[in-house]
């Protein structure tokens, strides 16, 4: 029972962290339909950023107080995260516009260029970054541990889900957003300038990632490889979950998630690669579509 | 209010309008009329900007606007009810109203009149827009287009696929906004009997080039029903 729910605890921690790849990629698909390739390195940068503040915080601010580096770190990563994505909007994805296959190369290539520049400034060996001291240990209810920093990174991903919701269903930018996902011209004629809209949500989605790489640089060492080996399940994830509905990609992360989780915990960790492929693939046999379809009257396309 | 000087418009390199002139005049409500295919919606996404027109000049209010992009065009104070209605099918019928104050910057709220004009849509506000029937649809984005007080409303081919009642409600909230808010209007039909019914003047296009103008009440009906069908 006490290892179930430890499998469990691990399955609803990496299903958040993969949530929180995917919420970027999923707006951003269901937006411009870019598939950025990108997204991977914009959590290994995110990732790096943590990293670089905690040396930062090393180097010119007294012991007692380095801690709180963490929380510093997560705006910066959000930060440099979102003007890098602006930039790569701007200056690429939106010349690309309607060419998903070529934009999709181009995105690729921004991925490779992004690794071999963080293989220069930082290196080719990895690189760790101290968890602040207070997210060492855990709590241990009846037998079952549960660690700091995995429960933080829970509660962040859902204050980012929050945030990412009310953005989206509750403020004016959000109604914008949606009308320009549902239908482009039409938004144009109500006095939405698309572009805009374009560009701030795919920097918001690149932020995010940002958010994710702060997350899991607390996880493990970070290199320049360290969004990809993420990324695939956040592909598998908002493919599963379907396009245009925040619950269909909050739903594929959790099955990606826990399935991995739960089947290497069984088997093996490469058996595990296998059953979740296989669990995708057998699923979008039965609805190519992901598991939120939109469907209306006006959508029988 | 509106004038249209000469514009020709492409759908990728093919010509579809070509040295193009037309004017709808304040506070009037211009019909242009015309057989599937010669140029009716071009010529109105061309007022829009979501066809390119190359050559010519679009002036609204004494300013030409054939270079703004679309969404500037609308703030000027167009109100556009597109063929197909193009109603947001997965926002609630209040998300879609509310969409028509964008052109103000999305804010203030909807004007009473527009309840006035269309009771029911407060009865669907929380209905998804993709539910709605045809009808009312069509009454809903004409509501949307008329949602920031535009000083003009564009409307392309309302009556299409609805039913006598609602054509009829349509036809009448056309003439009340013209007359009591004195919005211009300009009106693309096939539907001969609305647009002798609704506008001031009328105008019938062939291939791309009006071939008929004048005022709607001299007009004689088999005369236009004959250059249409010719």
């Amino acid at each position: 029972m006490a290892q179930f729910i430890n499998t469990l605890f691990n399955g609803i921690s990496l299903s958040s962290i993969i949530l929180l790849t995917s919420l970027g990629l999923a707006i951003t698909f269901g937006l411009m339909k870019v598939i950025n390739m990108a997204h991977g390195e914009f959590v290994m940068i995110g990732a790096y950023m943590t990293y670089v503040m905690q040396q930062i915080f090393v180097k010119f601010f007294p012991e007692n107080i380095r801690d709180i580096y963490y929380f510093a770190a997560i705006p910066f990563a959000f930060l440099v995260t979102f003007l890098m994505g602006s930039l790569l909007e701007r200056f690429i994805i939106r010349r690309l516009y309607g060419r998903e296959i070529d934009s999709l190369l181009a995105t690729w290539g921004i991925s490779l260029i992004l690794q071999q520049a963080a293989r220069n400034i930082f290196g080719a060996q990895g690189v760790n970054v101290t968890a602040p001291s207070f997210l060492n240990g855990g709590i241990t209810i009846g037998g079952c541990t549960f660690s700091y920093n995995r429960l933080f990174i829970i509660f962040m991903v859902a204050l980012c889900l929050f945030i990412v919701w009310a953005i989206m269903y509750r403020s004016n930018f959000g109604k914008q957003m949606r009308a320009v996902m549902q239908n482009r011209t039409m938004a144009q004629c109500m006095g939405i300038n698309s572009r805009k809209v374009d560009n701030i949500t795919f920097s918001i989605g690149s932020g995010l990632a940002g958010i994710a790489g702060c997350s899991i640089a607390l996880l493990g060492s970070i290199d320049s490889t360290v969004g990809q080996s993420y990324i695939v399940n956040s592909f598998m994830a908002v493919v599963l979950g379907g396009v245009g509905k925040l619950l269909g990609t909050v739903i594929g992360s959790a099955i990606i998630g826990s399935a991995s989780i739960f089947t290497e915990n069984y088997t093996s960790s490469t058996i595990a690669k296998a059953i979740v492929l296989l669990i995708v693939i057998i699923f979008l046999q039965r609805r190519p579509q992901g598991l939120f379809v939109i469907k209306s009257r006006s959508l029988d396309e | 209010m509106l004038e249209i000087r000469n514009i020709d418009s492409y759908y990728g390199e093919s010509k579809v309008i070509e040295g193009l002139s037309l004017t709808v005049p304040d506070g009037k409500i211009v019909g242009l009329i015309g057989r599937n295919g010669v140029g009716k919606s071009t010529t109105l996404k061309s007022i829009m900007g979501i066809v390119r027109t190359r050559g010519g000049e679009i002036i609204f209010d004494g300013e030409d606007i054939s270079k703004k992009p679309a969404y500037e065009r609308v703030k000027l104070g167009i109100g556009y009810v597109p063929q197909g209605r193009d109603i947001f099918p997965q926002m609630t019928v209040q998300e879609n109203l509310d969409l028509g104050l964008q052109p103000v910057g999305g804010k203030g709220t909807i004007p009473d009149y527009i309840f006035e004009l269309f009771p029911i849509l407060p009865k669907f506000a929380k209905r998804k827009g993709g539910d709605l029937s045809g009808g009312q649809q069509q009454q809903l984005a004409v509501a949307r287009a008329l949602a920031a007080k535009p000083k003009i409303l564009i409307l392309d081919e309302p009556t299409e696929g609805i039913q006598p009642s609602i054509i009829n409600d349509i036809g009448k909230a056309i003439r009340r906004v013209n007359s009591e808010l004195g919005i211009s209007v300009l009106l693309v039909e096939q539907y001969l009997d609305f647009v002798l019914k609704n506008t001031d003047t009328v105008n019938v296009m062939e291939k791309g080039r009006i071939i008929y103008s004048g005022i709607t009440a001299e007009s004689d009906g088999s005369e236009i029903q004959r250059l249409m069908t010719e």
